[in-house]
C-alpha cells in the first residue's frame, strides 16, 4: 500500500518538476536575451522592452483584407499603406483643406468639368520608375475598370487625359465640387503601373496589391505576417524624408494585452484601449492620451418612410429628438469623451453652423408633441449590432430616456452583416448609426445623409424626402461658389434640423494612448486613425 | 485492421460531403451580404451588383455549390472574399499555428492529467483526491480569458519571464519552413536562436489552454481507475501478491485508457477549432481568429475552407482513436 501511495506520489512530482523547468528554463535564457536588438544588454530586464528610436510600434486590434486602394473601403487597411503611396493633393496639416502632393499646381475650368493637374518633377516610385501623368492616369483608369468601392466616387470621371508627362486633365461626366477632395483620400493613391506585370488572369494586378504596395510614398510594405504584423521600411527613392526606419503595426487583438505592452514599453500607440480604460491609462507616466475633436459623428437613424408609420409624422421625431439628456448619454455611452452634435454638419469641417438649432431634453414637450400628433402607447423597435462596443450602452440610455416620454422601444441587437442588409432594406424603426467622411466637404453629409436618391446604405438611411431639401443639395453638389454652397448648405440644415429624420447624437473624440516619447503625431479629422508617419519622431 | 481503416475513410467522404453542403446553404441562409460588406459602406446599388457579379454571387445557390464542390475536386478551396486570397493558401498560414499550439497544450494536459487522475484515483477520499480534483475543477471551471490574463500579468508584467504574445519576438526570424510548426522546424534546422524564443512564446498559451482541458482528462482517468481498480481480477492479482507499479501500470491503467483516449481525442478536436479566446489573448495568429473575422464578414469561402479542414481533422482524429484501441485491447483485434 505504503509503495503505491510512493509510487503515485512520484509520478506527480515527476511531471511537476517537467513542467516547471519548462517554466523556469526560460528565466536564464531571458537573462541574456535582449527584447529587442537595439536595446543595451546590460540593461535590466524591464527597460530592455523600451524600443528603439528609430522603430515605431502601433498596436492595432485586427488583421486586414485587401490593401489594393482601387478596392479598399475600410479605414483600418488605409492606416496601414497610406504612405506607401502619394496623392495629387494632400490634406494640410490638421486641417481638410488639400495641398499640393504629387501636383504642384492645378485649375479647374469655370464650368466646373475639367481639372488640369501640374506634377511635380522628381517622385519617384520604390523601384525608381518616375511618377509621370501617365501614371496618374492609369491609377484612376485601373480604379474605373475594377468597378469596386472606390468606383462610386470617380464613376463622375469621364476621361483622363495626358497632356504630357507632367500635366494630366480629369474631365469631368458633370459638375463635382469635391472633386478635389476626394483625391486627397486613400483611394487617390497614385499606383506605379508597372503592376500590370504582376496581372493574373487580368485581374489588374488586384491580387498582388491586396498584400503589396507600388507606390512612390516615404514608406513600402516590406513584409505581413498574417495575423501577426504589417512592416514598413523606407522607400530608398522617395523625396520625403522620415526619421522611422521601420514601422510595425503589430496585431494584438485584446484590449488588456494592448495595454500592459504599452505600460511597459514595448509598444508606442495602442489603439485597441476602450474608452472606459482611459482614465486609468491616464495615470501612468510613460504614456499620454491624446485628445482631439473628430468629425466622427454617432446618431439615430429615425426610418421616415418605411418604418412604424408614425415616424412619417415630423412631430413624433421632434418629440424623439427631446426625449434625450445629450449631456448624460455622452457622459454615459463616451464617458463625456463626445461633444453633442449641431445638425448634421459636425463641428470642424466647413458649413458646420454654430447658430443652428440644438435639441436639448423637454420631456413636456415631447409628450405635448406626441399628443399634438395624436400618437399613444408608441412601441418601436431599435436596430443595432456589435460593430461598436458601445451601443449597448447606447441603446439602454435611449431606451430609458423614450420609456420617460411614453415610448416603448424594443432592442433588436443583430449581427453586423444582417443588420446591415435590413438598414439597406429599411427593415427597422430606429437604427444606430456612426458616419466619417471620406474627404472634406459637407457633401459627405448633407447629400449623402438627405438626397432621396441615396436611400439605403448608401446614405440616406432615414428614407427621408423632401423635395426643397433634393433641391438645395442637389444645387450645392454642383455649384463651384463655396460661398454660395455654404449658403444652400444651412439652409437645408434649418429643415433637416426641424424635421428630425435623424436624432443627432454626437461628435465623438478622438482618443489615442501613445507613448510620450513619441513626437510630431498630428491628427487629421480627415484621416482620422492615420499617423502621419513622415512627420513623426521618438 | 484493413478494413476498419478503410471504412473510416470512406466514411469521411460522406462525411465531407455532408458538411460542405450544410455549411454552404447555412451560410448562404444567413441574411447578409459579402459583397455589401466589401465595397463598403456607401455604394450604390450598379457598384453593388457589379461585384456580386464578380464573386458569383448573382447565381442560383445550387449552381454556386456545384461551382465550389468542382474547385474542390481540383484542389482549389476558393478565394477569401475578406482577404482576396486563395483559401488554402489562408488555412496554410494560419494552421500550422494553431496545430502547435493545440498538440503542445494537449501533451501538457496529459502529462498533468493522466497523473493526477492516477493519484486521485489510488488516493481516494483522501486530501491528495481532493486537491487533485480541485486543481483541475479549477481548470475547468475558470474562464480562459482570464487565466489566461493572469498569467501575463505574473510571467509578463511582475516576473517579466515570458512574452506576452505572437510566436516570435519581431527580431528574431521564422525557421525555414518545413511543417509551419516553428518549434518542429526550428529543431530539424538547427534553429536554436528561434527554438528558443519560439518556446518561450508558446509556453503561455499552451499552458492556458491545457489548464482548461485537464480536468476533461483527470475526471475521465480517475473514474475509469477506480472502475477498474475495483474489479475482480485487480483483486486476484493483489491476492496473488502483484501489486505496486505492476499493477497499477500494467494492469489497472491500461484498461482504464481506453475510454480515456476516446475523451481525449475529442478534446482535440475541439483544441483544435475553439482556441479562439486563447489565440485572441496571445495575439496567436492560429485559424481560429481567422475564422471568427470571416464569419463577421459572411466570408463564406473561408468558413467553408475552415469547417472542410476541421471535419477532415475530426474523422482523422477518430480514426486514430479507433486504431489505439485495438493496440490497447487484444480482444478487439480479433
Amino acid at each position: 500500500m505504503s509503495r503505491r501511495w510512493l509510487l503515485a506520489l512520484l509520478t506527480l512530482l515527476f511531471s511537476l518538476s517537467l513542467a516547471l523547468s519548462a517554466c523556469s528554463s526560460p528565466t536564464n535564457q531571458t537573462q541574456d536575451k535582449p527584447a529587442d536588438p537595439a536595446a543595451p544588454k546590460t540593461e535590466p530586464a524591464k527597460t530592455a522592452n523600451e524600443t528603439p528610436a528609430d522603430t515605431l510600434f502601433v498596436s492595432i486590434s485586427a488583421d486586414q483584407g485587401t490593401l489594393d486602394p482601387a478596392v479598399t473601403m475600410d479605414n483600418s487597411a488605409w492606416k496601414i499603406t497610406y504612405h506607401a503611396y502619394q496623392r495629387l493633393v494632400e490634406y494640410d496639416g490638421a486641417s481638410t483643406e488639400v495641398k499640393p502632393g504629387l501636383a504642384k499646381e492645378w485649375k479647374v475650368s469655370p464650368d466646373g468639368m475639367q481639372w488640369t493637374f501640374t506634377l511635380q518633377e522628381g517622385n519617384k516610385f520604390a523601384d525608381g520608375t518616375p511618377v509621370t501623368a501617365e501614371a496618374v492616369k492609369f491609377s484612376f483608369d485601373r480604379i474605373l475598370q475594377i468597378k469596386k468601392g472606390p468606383y462610386d466616387v470617380y464613376s463622375v470621371i469621364k476621361e483622363v487625359k495626358v497632356d504630357s508627362p507632367t500635366s494630366v486633365t480629369f474631365v469631368l461626366a458633370k459638375n463635382f465640387p469635391p472633386f478635389l477632395s476626394t483625391l486627397a483620400a486613400n483611394y487617390g493613391s497614385i499606383v506605379n503601373p508597372k503592376v500590370k506585370e504582376k496581372e493574373q488572369n487580368g485581374d489588374l494586378g488586384q491580387n498582388f496589391l491586396a498584400n503589396n504596395t507600388m507606390g512612390s510614398g516615404p514608406y513600402q510594405l516590406a513584409e505581413w505576417k498574417k495575423g501577426e504584423y504589417f512592416k514598413l521600411t523606407q522607400n530608398p527613392n522617395s523625396t520625403v524624408k522620415s526619421t522611422f526606419k521601420e514601422v510595425y503595426f503589430k496585431i494584438t487583438p485584446d484590449a488588456t494585452a494592448q495595454r500592459l505592452q504599452l505600460e511597459s514599453g514595448e509598444i508606442d500607440i495602442a489603439e485597441g484601449i476602450p474608452t472606459e480604460q482611459l482614465g486609468a491609462i491616464k495615470e501612468l507616466s510613460n504614456v499620454e492620451v491624446l485628445q482631439q475633436p473628430s468629425l466622427f459623428v454617432d446618431y439615430v437613424y429615425i426610418n421616415s418612410s418605411k418604418g412604424n408609420p408614425a415616424l412619417q409624422n415630423p412631430k413624433v421625431r421632434q418629440a424623439l429628438s427631446y426625449a434625450i439628456d445629450y449631456k448624460a448619454l455622452t457622459d454615459s455611452v463616451q464617458e463625456g469623451y463626445a461633444t453633442q452634435m449641431r445638425g448634421p454638419i459636425p463641428k470642424g469641417l466647413w458649413g458646420h453652423d454654430e447658430a443652428a438649432f440644438q435639441y436639448t431634453q423637454d420631456v413636456e414637450k415631447a409628450k405635448a408633441l406626441l399628443a399634438e400628433a395624436g400618437v399613444s402607447n408608441l412601441s418601436l423597435t431599435l436596430l443595432y449590432s456589435d460593430a461598436r462596443t458601445w451601443w449597448e450602452t447606447e441603446a439602454l440610455t435611449l431606451q430609458a430616456f423614450l420609456a420617460d416620454i411614453g415610448v416603448e422601444l424594443k432592442l433588436n441587437k443583430i449581427a453586423n452583416a444582417t443588420s446591415r442588409e435590413m438598414i439597406d432594406k429599411g427593415e427597422f424603426d430606429l437604427a444606430l448609426g456612426v458616419w466619417s467622411p471620406d474627404f472634406g466637404d459637407p457633401f459627405m453629409f448633407m447629400n449623402y445623409w438627405f438626397d432621396s436618391n441615396n436611400f439605403g446604405l448608401a446614405g440616406n438611411r432615414a428614407f427621408y424626402k423632401n423635395d426643397k431639401v433634393d433641391e438645395l443639395v442637389r444645387k450645392a453638389a454642383t455649384t463651384n461658389d463655396q460661398a454660395e454652397r455654404e449658403k444652400l448648405y444651412q439652409e437645408a440644415q434649418k429643415i433637416v434640423i426641424d424635421e428630425a429624420p435623424y436624432i443627432y447624437l454626437y461628435q465623438k473624440d478622438f482618443l489615442l494612448p501613445v507613448s510620450k516619447r513619441v513626437k510630431g503625431f498630428v491628427y487629421n479629422p480627415m484621416l482620422e486613425g492615420i499617423y502621419n508617419l513622415a512627420e513623426m519622431s521618438k | 485492421m484493413k478494413q476498419i481503416i478503410l471504412k473510416r475513410l470512406s466514411m469521411l467522404v460522406l462525411v465531407l460531403v455532408g458538411v460542405t453542403m450544410l455549411t454552404f446553404f447555412l451560410s448562404h441562409v444567413i441574411p447578409g451580404d459579402p459583397a455589401r460588406m466589401m465595397v463598403g459602406q456607401r455604394a450604390t446599388e450598379e457598384t453593388l451588383q457589379e461585384v456580386r457579379r464578380q464573386l458569383g454571387l448573382d447565381q442560383p445557390v445550387w449552381v454556386q455549390y456545384f461551382t465550389y464542390i468542382q474547385g474542390l475536386f481540383a484542389g482549389d478551396l476558393g478565394t477569401s472574399i475578406r482577404t482576396q486570397q486563395p483559401v488554402s493558401d489562408d488555412l496554410l498560414t494560419f494552421f500550422p499555428a494553431t496545430l502547435e499550439l493545440a498538440l503542445l497544450a494537449f501533451v501538457i494536459a496529459i502529462l498533468f492529467g493522466v497523473p493526477i487522475g492516477i493519484l486521485s484515483a489510488v488516493k481516494k477520499d483522501t486530501a491528495w483526491d481532493h486537491a487533485g480534483r480541485l486543481f483541475s475543477i479549477a481548470g475547468v471551471s475558470t474562464p480562459v480569458f482570464w487565466s489566461g490574463l493572469v498569467g501575463i500579468l505574473i510571467f509578463y508584467k511582475f516576473l517579466d519571464w515570458l512574452p506576452s504574445s505572437g510566436r516570435l519576438d519581431l527580431s528574431v526570424p521564422p525557421p525555414l519552413k518545413i511543417t509551419g510548426l516553428y518549434l518542429l522546424d526550428s529543431l530539424l534546422t538547427g534553429n536554436w536562436a528561434a527554438f528558443k524564443n519560439s518556446l518561450l512564446h508558446l509556453l503561455l498559451p499552451s499552458f492556458t489552454l491545457a489548464f482548461a482541458q485537464l480536468a476533461i482528462v483527470t475526471r475521465q482517468v480517475r473514474a475509469s481507475m477506480l472502475e477498474v481498480l475495483g474489479q475482480e481480477y485487480i483483486r486476484t492479482a493483489l491476492a496473488n501478491g502483484i501489486s505496486g507499479p505492476v499493477l497499477l501500470f500494467r494492469y489497472a491503467l491500461r484498461n482504464a485508457l481506453i475510454p480515456t483516449i476516446t475523451v481525449v481525442g475529442l478534446s482535440f478536436g475541439s483544441l483544435l477549432g475553439g482556441a479562439v479566446v486563447t489565440e485572441t489573448i496571445f495575439s496567436w495568429p492560429g485559424m481560429g481568429k481567422y475564422v471568427v473575422d470571416s464569419i463577421a464578414f459572411l466570408d463564406f469561402p473561408a468558413i467553408m475552407g475552415f469547417t472542410f479542414v476541421i471535419s477532415i481533422g475530426y474523422v482523422l482524429i477518430n480514426l486514430l482513436v479507433d486504431l489505439t484501441y485495438y493496440a490497447l485491447n487484444p480482444e478487439m483485434k480479433e
